[in-house]
């Protein structure tokens, strides 16, 4: 196993920062680095110091935490369920946080509490389902971790359809409502919501990181990780749970960011990581560079209207994924 | 009498003298569409941002087009509306455009998906005004407030009275004629037709004509061709982009206004808005279905 160089590190982080802080001097206002810097301290113009520190500020943190939440994610159920092509939307959470935000939507419910938590309650939920599905599938009443990736693809159908059939009849408002918070968006920022993904990134991805180990195992295969002591259906359950739960909280603050989840562990271990515990940090690091990125781009290259940042993060990481993609093969 | 004006205005929308500023002479408040204070400042705003057509049309008619300084891109009446900056979308606006852009008002269309924009304009130390304006009452209303707000009732009571007098001249020259039974095309794919909850179906009544699809209780609702064909209008009101779908889509065939060429083009900047220009939309309208019965 190649041992990730120390100088990878420095080189993730120093990215992270550099873009947060372009992200932060830049937007639809042009205002000078000595103005942004003013701001920031809480100086000068109070239309500057609103823009920087109530617009930007909570918008690029929130960005940077979907992406972290979102790499973690991909990276620890690439590896739970030995599949490269494994990523948090497929297992059903997006199609099932889509649900709780859409009922809300459309029972008139608009307070930001009130949709961060029908979201998080759907995506949870179709997780749950999905995991009867797949026990309901097997031989024996365990869940089958093989038929789980299915499983979730068919939740996510259905709840696709589910979305179709309420938005069918629904006013004009509850559809752009819905649809605007299934491309994803960070607009929506606030300190608040920063502070609640803040910390159920840092619990959940905490655990993730702390259970990473079983990971490795598990991404060696399920025979081997039973000949080396390991419960192989509890540990990818918990894997798979904890990876959902990380992807769900990230939904339920932006909706639907897509892509960042499939790419970024493949980035992550394109710098040659394979114990899961770095790989998970780098991939959170890469996943919050890349979804600021995004959103800074989503902000300014058409402003003052907004492009969707899932869009943007499909965008740009489409082509990074093929890159790696030739480089595999 | 200036003050009488103000106070008549204000009362009018439901008002509390809640506040003092340093000077201690009462800042009057009025309460929005989002149930929030807007304050009335004792001088006129000069540095309004419009986020709503309607609003946009309503503040350059009662002489308040120089004190506009950002509107939607859909904000294009009237003409001189379009030399003002364009801040982008008027539904989930840009808060960073439009804070940049420093006003001292923002008004923008009550929807649920305006809440949050609404939020941090006031969070920013904006006066936030946020105006539902789906029926020809709320453009009285919306108008009334807009002439509080910018100090020149008697202005904004003008405006209210002649579009008024308009549309009652416009009913009254309908009154005693048949009323034909009218489909509005909004939209085609979905198909989209005006409900009773629309200003759109108040402008078809004072035409002097019956919408077939008063039970949709909505501004507009989705329905199916077959059921246009079920409830058989004598006319189909469409735009110009609808009124061409009609004839070229053999489909609209089971449709006996479409079949005889009843369509009647509507001009869709003039009668699709809420506006300062409701008493036209009204006469045109009516001429279309009764011609020649209104000048």
């Amino acid at each position: 196993m190649k041992q990730f160089r120390t100088a990878y590190w420095g080189l993730l982080v120093a990215a992270l920062v550099l873009v947060a802080m372009i992200a932060v001097a830049r937007g639809a206002v042009p205002l000078s680095i000595a103005a942004v810097l003013d701001a920031l301290r809480g100086r000068g113009d109070a239309t500057a110091i609103a823009i920087v520190r109530d617009l930007r500020l909570p918008r690029v943190l929130l960005g940077a935490l979907v992406g972290a939440g979102l790499g973690a994610s991909g990276a620890a159920l690439q590896g739970a369920l030995r599949n490269a092509l494994a990523e948090p939307y497929l297992l059903g959470v997006s199609g099932g946080a889509a649900v709780g935000a859409v009922i809300a939507f459309s029972i008139g419910v608009s307070t930001d509490a009130a949709i961060t938590l029908a979201s998080f309650a759907g995506g949870v939920g179709a997780v749950f389902v999905a995991l009867a599905v797949s026990r309901a599938g097997g031989r024996t009443s365990r869940a089958d971790l093989r038929t789980l990736l299915i499983a979730g693809v068919i939740v996510g159908a259905f709840a696709n359809a589910a979305i179709m059939v309420a938005l069918a009849g629904a006013q004009p408002n509850t559809v752009r409502g819905a649809l605007w918070w299934m491309m994803g968006s960070a607009a929506d920022a606030t300190w608040r919501s920063v502070f609640w993904l803040f910390l159920s990134t840092l619990l959940v991805g905490g655990a993730l990181v702390y259970w990473a180990r079983e990971i490795d195992v598990l991404a060696l295969g399920e025979d081997t990780a039973a000949s080396l002591g390991v419960d192989a259906e509890r540990a990818g359950k918990r894997a798979f749970i904890l990876a959902a739960l990380l992807a769900a909280a990230t939904v339920s603050a932006a909706g639907l960011v897509g892509f960042v989840g499939l790419v970024v562990p493949h980035i992550a271990r394109g710098f040659g990581i394979r114990a899961h515990r770095p790989l998970m940090l780098a991939a959170g690091l890469i996943g919050a560079t890349l979804v600021v990125a995004a959103d800074l781009a989503a902000r300014t290259v058409a402003a003052p209207t907004e492009l969707p940042l899932g869009a943007i993060t499909a965008l740009l990481g489409v082509p990074f994924f093929l890159v790696q993609l030739r480089r595999l093969s | 009498m200036f003050f009488g004006r103000v106070i008549v205005a204000v009362s009018l929308v439901a008002v509390g003298l809640l506040g003092c500023d340093k000077s201690s002479v009462p800042t009057r408040f009025l309460r929005d569409d989002f149930g929030d204070s807007v304050a009335i400042p004792r001088s006129a705003p000069s540095r309004i941002v419009s986020l709503n057509p309607a609003t946009t049309e309503m503040l350059f008619t009662i002489g308040a087009g120089s004190r506009v300084i950002g509107r939607t891109k859909y904000d294009l009446y009237p003409d001189s509306a379009r030399l003002v900056p364009e801040l982008g979308d008027g539904l989930r606006p840009n808060v960073e455009a439009v804070l940049g852009a420093r006003p001292d008002l923002v008004i923008l269309y009550a929807s649920q998906d305006n809440r949050p924009a609404a939020r941090r304009f006031r969070a920013a130390g904006v006066n936030t005004l946020a105006i539902k304006n789906d029926h020809i009452a709320d453009f009285r209303r919306t108008v009334s407030i807009l002439g509080a707000i910018l100090h020149d009732s008697a202005r904004a009571q003008t405006v209210i009275d002649s579009v008024t007098r308009t549309l009652a001249r416009v009913q009254n020259a309908t009154r005693g004629s048949q009323r034909p039974r009218v489909f509005w095309h909004i939209w085609d794919a979905p198909l989209i037709t005006v409900g009773s909850g629309s200003f759109m179906d108040e402008l078809i009544n004072i035409a002097g004509a019956t919408n077939v699809y008063t039970d949709i209780t909505g501004p507009s609702g989705p329905i199916t061709l077959e059921d246009v064909a079920r409830r058989d209008p004598d006319f189909i009101l469409a735009g110009p982009v609808g009124d061409s779908t009609i004839r070229a889509d053999p489909r609209w065939r089971i449709v006996r206004a479409a079949r005889s060429g009843k369509v009647l083009v509507v001009d869709t900047l003039l009668v699709a808005r809420p506006s300062v220009r409701l008493g036209e939309a009204a006469i045109s309208l009516a001429n279309q279905l009764h011609p020649g019965i209104i000048r």
